[in-house]
């Protein structure tokens, strides 16, 4: 069994830099399409173009939006010592087809797939979804630029 | 903001057998209705063969205790098990029909035998106490009888139609009052023995020309030597009478099953030898022979309180207390034939040999109240027809009793092959192998007295035959064209699904409503979603003590969209809870079943599991997600349900499957 003994930070992780406002009202896919792009830039070529988008379409089929309209789509990569992700603001929110959802939060959360990293995965996502309540997914989708939403964050 | 719950509909169900009892109030169960037979078997048995009844009695006691074993040999294999099952899986639907049609016989004969002795018991103190009142009526013992046993069998009748549970407090309390007197008169009776010494009856029973019953055309079948012993054996096996009991009984007792059923078996073993056996035995030491024939003949233990020494008025006192003891485990012992053949003709209901009609509930208390008017209408018939007569009574009894238990151990001894791969926590003694086959030596030399007793019995005891032959033949007609009524319906031969658990449904609109039912310092909740996956509770059940834990069982059925607040449960909703149910009946350990409508079974697992204050939550895995995915999501409702910034509780989120396990902590 492994115990909790690291912690998570969500001002570790969302810096200015990984926060991208999306205009309109794109779909789903669209949306996590953008948020890998931005990641790709992130992972310093550990992992291909093809190999990711593909495993974050395998793992979208599986992934869902939670009830506060807040989505973290997710997937873990051998080749990764560290946690990556982006935020996405999505202003005028899309709707989810499968649950009918608006969406106006979204983070792509790519972890390690080893062992040792999966208590801090799932800590993660915990803290992710206690983060994102309608409350402050309206308070994100006020603000206008990268820097605001990342001080949002900080202290989370 | 937390969002709105994802579910409105809560049902906490509950059945009988959710909850589990000791071992000793098992065995009180079981000893109401076979101990019963102490305060009849004697008598009948002097009438039949003489003064050497107590040996025989003595013996069928001992009897009982390789019985016992071969009944805790077929619980272990079967936890929802009882001649029927048993029979089924050995031998086939044919000759399980016909034990369950003997032993309904018996069930029939049990309530009349039983309440016509209280009758006598009660008929015989009145005769004894009513003068000291100064009134002068005669009991009319047996007319006495008759209405008090006709009286006794409204009033259960009247019970079991309104579905009043036996309960085994009662029971409990019945046995330690019977315990307290048996060990008055036993302490007495040893005193009156010292006082006056002894000699032992004879060995040789001499049997009457009613009780040779058809061997008088045999003359080669003498009733002496080892003859004789099978025949008076044959006689006196009525006292067995209520074992299958305890296969009805196994499925409420409590964790560690096995171990408890072997305590509850001894515990029979030892009150049955000492109550019974020995009782009977030292009545037949204290009382002259002429008045156990005559006077104490149909009472025989007020016989025994009355014939000790000191003052008649102390003697009577213990008369009183024989009889308020002997009125309570023989009314018991009524109420236990209404429930058993209730029981036994349900099961083979569900089973698809009994008729739909029969099975009809009654509108206002949900009984199956043709079945119980049923019994009650044969019972009255036999009262009726014995006219008080226990020795009529007993003539007729035993068949049914024998023919059960030969069908038990024949079929013990077949699924011994048939089965022989399957682990047995208990196995009855003498095995031996024989070019790698093993040989049940033990079982088999139970069925070859049972045999021998049944053969004799069917020659000696004419009513019985007549009588039980006529009602198996009546009752197996009956199942059989039910059979053949019910095949177009294809309900037929499900073995061990049990879909028809009563399950009661109460509707809360919220958990927290539920919450402060659980009391255990620890929590553990296992969500269940299919009824063929459940190694995951089978774990819990087998590792955790439910005296300190409560085991949390959550179900919860994905209805999409807006809910009404009306949603009720389906057969496979239940199909689920059933399983369950089995899973802890096998276990013996309590759980807590929850149902909830909810359109995402995660939220649901994490909302119960905060508002329960969990400790672990025990998940199944899923064949279509995998463990991992599913400790994602439940982390992210887990979370998500979480005001921000706030730390809860921690709980420890497992996925368990064969011989594997994933452990994770969320906080």
């Amino acid at each position: 069994m492994i115990r909790q003994s690291d912690g998570v930070s969500l001002s570790a992780l969302i810096t200015p830099g990984n926060v991208v406002f999306i205009e309109g009202k794109p779909s789903k896919e669209e949306a996590v399409r953008l948020l890998a792009e931005k990641v790709l830039g992130q992972l310093g070529g550990a992992i291909p173009r093809k190999a990711l988008f593909d495993r974050i379409a395998e793992v979208e089929k599986l992934n869902q939006v939670l009830e506060s309209g807040f989505y973290i789509p997710h997937a873990k990569f051998p080749e990764l010592d560290g946690f990556h992700a982006v935020l996405g603001i999505v202003p005028e929110g899309f709707q989810d087809p499968a649950t009918g959802l608006t969406v106006k939060a979204l983070i792509l959360l790519l972890s390690p797939h080893k062992p040792a990293f999966f208590q801090r995965h799932l800590n993660m996502l915990s803290l992710l979804s206690q983060t994102f309540q309608p409350e402050l997914i309206e308070r994100l989708a006020a603000l206008k630029d990268p820097a605001a939403a990342a001080g949002l964050l900080k202290g989370k | 903001m937390v969002p709105n719950p994802k579910f409105k509909q809560v049902f906490v169900l509950s059945t009988a057998m959710l909850s589990f009892i000791s071992f000793w109030k098992a065995a009180s169960v079981v000893l109401c209705d076979f101990g019963s037979s102490a305060y009849y078997a004697g008598g009948i048995a002097m009438r039949a063969f003489g003064p050497a009844f107590p040996w025989f009695i003595l013996g069928v006691m001992l009897f009982s205790g390789l019985m016992l074993g071969v009944y805790t040999e077929s619980c272990t294999l079967f936890v929802r098990g009882g001649v029927y099952v048993v029979v089924r899986e050995a031998m086939g639907k044919v000759m399980a029909k016909l034990s369950v049609s003997a032993l309904v016989f018996d069930y029939a004969l049990t309530g009349p035998i039983s309440a016509v002795t209280a009758g006598l018991y009660l008929g015989g103190l009145l005769s004894n106490l009513l003068p000291l009142l100064h009134v002068n009526w005669h009991v009319p013992d047996r007319a006495f009888a008759v209405v008090f046993a006709l009286l006794v069998t409204g009033y259960f009748w009247r019970e079991n139609i309104r579905g009043i549970e036996e309960s085994a407090d009662n029971n409990f309390k019945i046995i330690v009052f019977v315990s307290g007197v048996a060990v008055l008169l036993l302490g007495w009776s040893g005193l009156t023995l010292w006082h006056r010494g002894f000699t032992l009856p004879p060995l040789k029973p001499v049997f009457t020309p009613e009780a040779l019953g058809w061997t008088v055309h045999f003359p080669w079948l003498k009733a002496v030597g080892l003859v004789g012993v099978v025949m008076a054996f044959g006689h006196s096996i009525l006292a067995l009478s209520g074992l299958e009991t305890l296969a009805q009984v196994y499925r409420e007792i409590e964790d560690p099953k096995v171990q408890n059923l072997k305590k509850a078996v001894v515990s029979i073993f030892v009150f049955s030898v000492l109550f019974t056996g020995l009782l009977t035995f030292i009545a037949a030491l204290i009382i002259p022979p002429d008045l156990v024939a005559g006077k104490y003949a149909e009472n025989l233990l007020s016989g025994l309180a009355l014939e000790l020494d000191g003052p008649y008025l102390g003697r009577l006192a213990m008369q009183v207390l024989v009889v308020i003891s002997g009125a309570l485990m023989l009314v018991g012992a009524v109420n236990t034939s209404f429930v058993g053949a209730n029981g036994v003709l349900n099961r083979v209901a569900e089973d698809g040999i009994l008729h739909d009609w029969f099975r009809h509930l009654h509108r206002k208390y949900g009984t199956t109240y043709r079945i119980v008017n049923l019994i009650a209408v044969i019972q009255v018939l036999i009262i009726l027809a014995s006219g008080g007569d226990i020795f009529l009574l007993g003539e007729a009894y035993a068949f049914g009793v024998l023919a059960s238990m030969s069908f038990n151990t024949f079929s013990m001894i077949i699924l011994r092959f048939k089965r022989r791969e399957e682990e047995r926590e208990w196995k009855f003694p003498l095995n031996f192998r024989a070019g790698g086959v093993e040989v049940p030596v033990g079982l088999s030399l139970v069925l070859l007295i049972l045999l021998s007793a049944t053969g004799m019995n069917l020659l000696t005891k004419k009513i019985a035959t007549i009588g039980g032959l006529v009602f198996t033949a009546v009752f197996y007609t009956v199942f059989y064209v039910s059979e053949r009524l019910n095949e177009k319906k294809a309900q037929l031969y499900k073995p061990d699904e049990d879909n028809d658990e009563k399950l009661n449904l109460r509707s809360e609109a919220d958990i927290h409503k539920v919450v402060p039912e659980l009391t255990g310092a620890r929590r553990i909740l296992v969500p269940v979603r299919n009824p063929n996956n459940l190694v995951h509770l089978a774990s819990v059940l087998e590792t955790v003590d439910d005296e300190t834990t409560d085991i949390i069982v959550l179900s919860a059925k994905i209805a999409k969209g807006i809910q009404s607040g009306a949603e009720t449960m389906s057969d496979e909703d239940k199909e689920v809870f059933s399983a369950v149910v089995l899973l802890a009946e096998k276990y013996g350990k309590t759980v807590k079943p929850i149902f909830v409508f909810s359109n995402d079974p995660f939220y649901s697992m994490a909302q119960v599991a905060q508002a329960a204050g969990a400790d672990e939550i025990v998940m199944g895995v899923s064949g279509s997600t995998g463990a991992e995915v599913q400790l994602e999501r439940l982390a992210m409702a887990w979370g998500m349900l979480k005001k921000p910034g706030e730390t809860g509780k921690p709980v420890l989120a497992k996925v368990v499957w064969e011989g594997r396990q994933m452990t994770f902590q969320l906080s």
